[in-house]
């Protein structure tokens, strides 16, 4: 029992107070598990690799969690992952369930996270070796499952995918990227503009923009008009806004099913951390008995996006700890944690050094169960965001937004700016008609759909090999067809009763 | 409306006087002199790679001695280049590696001659690591058998990433067969890929027959059992052999430097002509803003050359497996000029 | 037949104009999807407008110039004070501090509809704690790079 040695009171506090700042980190409109995690970095040098440890893994678990917050009250998704969280959560927040919505997610949370330590704990060298099947063109064909959320999630399917592609437009802007074994030349831009945007926009600036600046000029344009009108003091008192676990009743496939999708999508190295929870969303959306009012307000998108997007981290650290591969930009800064002090990570990183294996497990764990009894009784607290009044709380939203822009990068002021350009055009596309959501995840997968679909061509010279590759290709493109199938009979199943009730 | 104007009034003011005391401050430092806080942005932006952690060790060491704020920030070649523009005033500097100019070499786009816009700095380490990797049951055993392969015919693939340090190595070899075989040598072919896990699944997937890699990434790929699927085994460091022999001796993981030995020259030989073989160090050095006061370049020397006389960071570094390489500014131009020269010949050979 | 078929499947990408493959695929699809939309949603909506049934999107709604041009003006005057005023002082994130306070201050009063005393006192109190703290947390105690 040597381990248990290892385990103090120190290692316990240290999980907990990463927990702590990693869901204030999260929280913040703009900062992120990955910026938690880089940020506190330098101190694990002086922690030693365990203590180290148990403080990164409570801030990515705590930061990633954190997200729901904004997403579920501002309707700004605190980190990327918490994208679709906003799609249900918000509408929640403005029928005054804000706190109803946030504990449903931690909830949520706290069984993803789980699952996927479970997972992690238990299969991680078999999942490994599982993972490397998926080549590029299998991740392409994940990628392009992922998109055709698209095409349900819109109002008007014409007018979604056409958004949908406008977004994946705007990420290839910039350059074919070398880190991703393009050929680093810049397309879709004039040459005055390559000083900023070589790189292309990056995307949390532009999410933060389009979701928080925009909003903020809406309401702008209309005047900024009742602070406190009933809808925003309706939080915790109104009969809907009870919590009870009897929510989760009939819901407990969703819940397994994307917790699993989270923990799986966050194994495969190079798709990102964004694309668990819009597949887990896809899915329940598909899957679902009744998903009609998912984007409404249905506890069920919260249930898929928060418990995916949880599991993601236990998920994200399989390939790291039997690859040596980083699952997410936020595993990849926790190899700085492990070169710091001299420790390999690779495919014998589980067996060479099982101490540190079980004391990361331990932290998971911990930092789970901490993020979700720091979370769940604070949601109270919490949720009286929306009670404070607009003239005080946009310009301190506008302020927030500005520091996570510059800070994502590592200071850089165009990411700033993209802020502004990115609150005006999200303004201007809802003023148009054209649908936000589908843009912004056409514009998440779109430079990744771009990498898997041009590399796989390349190497293969037919587009035939999207079919023939392997047997996983296969089952993913029944995936997808499912998914297309579903969302045409839906929509002309709306349209029916749309006809029927008018004509009724 | 008047409280308004009032505290208008009174904020500007506040604001005014504390910008004035700061303008004061700063004024009064010493000409010629690193003041203020300082800002090191770096070419990577991935603060769990080989170029960050080096930086960090070094300008934490650089900040004691100096008794000021230094900060890392992975910025990103193409952003760490353009802030490092903006200010010769010598708040920021920048650590990167060979990529520097081998981009411009390769004609990577945002990559310039950095000798002309940039004063060199001084280096301050060697990643011995870079590496290149077949699979364990590969037909070739050394780096000779791939050669005289290619020189038969055979068509050899090898993933790399394009444009800097992971292609050096595969223009080298291009050019050995070249000279050895000519014209075979476009029986090797490149594979452009992007990241490490890309090289690694190429090879995994069959794609590729040989890989660039590295020693810390890919170590333990080399010692699983040869029935996995992941198993690799190395066939070339591109290091020179008195590099290698600097690092400490238990090596990396469970490789020892008598084992890396084996596969840097003369083990390895990649002939570049005239009896000379064919060498590659990724070399960390300072790059500053032309206009900035030489003072500061002088300043930044004469701080290292002390931190390494008293031997601590040498420790440090070997410990991250590192090499420690420090020559002061002048020298470190001169010396990377005349190593991108012998890189540049390389590259105009083969095209 | 079959060869063909996998002739018009048949894709050869050059790697030197790679960069241009999928953009100018997208490009295309967007274009397309665009001629769809118009022929569609546009060409009916517009004749609605012109039928007087609705109202064009912007330019026929009612708006608060004041407010919604004022934060525009704000912003803008805030981003780029932002890098002035942070230039002065290199990477002490002064810059942010000192412009955030007269921003959320301004911005606050903008949108403030009832001048009372109170009001303002609040509005002032927060104009200086939010930066301040955001500044002392970010800046100085997890030395994140600001303006």
């Amino acid at each position: 029992m040597e381990i248990l040695s290892l385990l103090d009171v120190t290692f316990f506090l240290l999980t907990a107070l990463g927990a702590l700042v990693g869901i204030v980190f999260g929280a913040i409109p703009g900062m992120t598990a990955t910026m938690a995690v880089a940020v506190c970095l330098p101190l694990t040098y002086a922690l030693g690799l365990n203590h180290g440890l148990a403080l990164l893994l409570g801030l990515y678990v705590g930061g990633i969690s954190g997200g729901m917050v904004p997403a579920v009250l501002l309707n700004i998704p605190g980190t990327p992952s918490s994208i679709t969280t906003t799609f249900d959560g918000y509408p929640m927040a403005r029928r005054g369930e804000g706190e109803r919505a946030l504990k449903i997610s931690v909830v949520a949370s706290l069984v993803g996270g789980l699952i996927s330590a479970a997972v992690l704990f238990l299969f991680a060298p078999l999942l490994a070796d599982f993972s490397i099947k998926f080549s590029y063109i299998e991740k392409f064909l994940i990628i392009l499952l992922a998109l055709t959320v698209i095409a349900s999630l819109s109002h008007n399917m014409l007018v979604g995918i056409f958004s949908g592609v406008i977004g994946i437009w705007l990420s290839l802007i910039g350059d074919y990227s070398i880190s991703d074994g393009g050929n680093g030349k810049t397309r879709l831009i004039f040459d005055f503009m390559e000083p900023y945007l070589f790189e292309g926009f990056s995307l949390l600036p532009v999410l933060i923009g389009i979701f928080g600046i925009s909003t903020i000029l809406l309401e702008a344009e209309k005047g900024v008009k009742s602070d406190l009108s009933d809808e925003r003091v309706k939080i915790g008192k109104g009969a809907g806004a009870t919590f009870s676990l009897a929510l989760f009743k009939g819901r407990l496939t969703n819940l397994v099913r994307s917790s699993f999708i989270g923990t799986f999508v966050g194994m495969l190295p190079g798709v990102g951390g964004s694309a668990a929870s819009v597949l887990a969303y896809t899915q329940e959306k598909n899957l679902a008995r009744d998903s009609s009012q998912m984007g409404k307000g249905a506890p069920q998108g919260l249930i898929a996006s928060e418990s995916a997007n949880n599991a993601l981290t236990g998920g994200a650290l399989i390939p790291l700890l039997s690859l040596g591969i980083p699952g997410d930009s936020t595993t990849a800064v926790l190899i700085g944690a492990f070169t710091l002090q001299g420790i390999q990570v690779g495919p014998l990183f589980i067996p060479e050094n099982a101490e540190t294996w079980y004391v990361m497990m331990a932290a998971l764990i911990f930092a789970n169960v901490v993020m979700f009894f720091l979370m769940f009784y604070a949601i109270k607290t919490i949720a009286k965001v929306v009670m404070v009044p607009k003239h005080i709380l946009f310009p301190i939203i506008v302020m927030m937004c500005v520091v996570g822009a510059y800070a994502i990068n590592y200071g850089i002021m165009f990411d700033v700016w993209t802020l502004l350009i990115f609150g005006v055009l999200g303004y201007l596309i809802q003023k148009v008609g054209l649908e936000v959501a589908p843009l912004i995840i056409g514009f998440i997968l779109g430079s990744q759909a771009e990498v898997y679909f041009v590399k796989s061509l390349e190497s293969a010279g037919t587009l035939t090999i999207f079919f023939t590759k392997s047997p996983i290709a296969v089952v993913l493109w029944l995936l997808i067809l499912a998914s297309v199938a579903f969302s045409i009979t839906m929509s002309l199943k709306n349209r029916a009763k749309h006809r029927h009730e008018l004509l009724g | 409306m008047p409280v308004f104007k009032k505290t208008i009034v009174g904020l500007g003011s506040a604001v005014l006087m504390t910008s004035l005391s700061y303008g004061i401050g700063a004024a009064q430092a010493q000409e010629g002199q690193l003041r203020g806080n300082v800002r090191v942005v770096i070419g990577s932006t991935s603060t769990g790679g080989d170029t960050y952690q080096n930086s960090s060790i070094v300008v934490d060491q650089l900040a004691e001695k100096l008794d000021i704020n230094m900060k890392v920030d992975a910025v990103g070649a193409s952003s760490a280049f353009r802030t490092l523009d903006r200010d010769a005033r010598g708040n920021t500097l920048m650590i990167f590696h060979d990529q520097s100019y081998l981009g411009h070499l390769y004609g990577v786009e945002g990559y310039a001659d950095i000798f002309e816009k940039y004063t060199i700095g001084p280096t301050v380490a060697i990643n011995p690591g870079n590496a290149y990797l077949v699979p364990k049951d590969s037909p070739y055993e050394t780096l000779d058998d791939i050669i005289a392969a290619v020189g038969e015919g055979e068509t050899v693939r090898v993933a790399i990433q394009p444009g800097g340090v992971s292609e050096i190595g595969f223009s080298a070899l291009k050019n050995a067969i070249a000279i050895e075989h000519p014209g075979q040598e476009d029986n090797l072919v490149a594979v452009n890929t992007g990241s490490q896990s890309d090289k690694n699944q190429l090879l995994f997937d069959d794609q590729v027959d040989l890989i660039n890699g590295s020693v810390q990434a890919n170590e333990q790929y080399t010692r699983l059992p040869e029935d996995d699927q992941k198993a690799m085994r190395f066939v070339w460091l591109t290091a020179r052999q008195e590099t290698i022999q600097q690092a400490p001796e238990e090596g990396l993981g469970q490789t020892t430097r008598e084992q890396l030995l084996e596969f840097v020259e003369p083990n390895v030989h990649v002939t570049m002509g005239d009896d000379e073989t064919f060498t590659f160090d990724k070399e960390f050095f300072f790059l500053y803003n032309k206009e900035m006061d030489p003072g500061i370049v002088e300043q930044i020397d004469e701080a290292l050359a002390e931190i390494f006389e008293e031997g601590e960071i040498q420790e440090i570094q070997k410990s991250a497996f590192f090499i420690p390489n420090f020559r002061p500014s002048g020298e470190a131009s001169e010396y990377l000029e005349e190593k991108r020269s012998r890189y540049e010949e390389i590259i105009e050979n083969i095209q | 037949m079959e060869s063909g078929l996998s002739d018009l499947l048949s894709v050869s990408i050059d790697f030197g104009t790679s960069h241009l493959f999928f953009p100018t695929l997208i490009t295309w699809i967007m274009a397309v999807l665009f001629v769809l939309v118009v022929v569609t949603q546009v060409v009916p909506f517009l004749a609605a407008v012109r039928r007087g049934e609705r109202a064009l999107p912007i330019l026929g709604e009612s708006m608060d110039s004041l407010r919604f041009f004022g934060t525009l003006a704000l912003i803008v005057a805030y981003f780029h004070l932002m890098t002035v005023v942070g230039d002065m002082f290199p990477y002490t994130g002064y810059g942010f501090l000192f412009v955030s306070i007269p921003f959320v201050f301004l911005m606050s009063l903008l949108y403030l509809h009832e001048w009372t005393r109170k009001a303002l006192v609040i509005v002032t109190l927060t104009a200086f704690a939010a930066p301040s703290l955001a500044w002392l947390i970010l800046a100085k105690l997890f030395q994140i790079t600001l303006p």
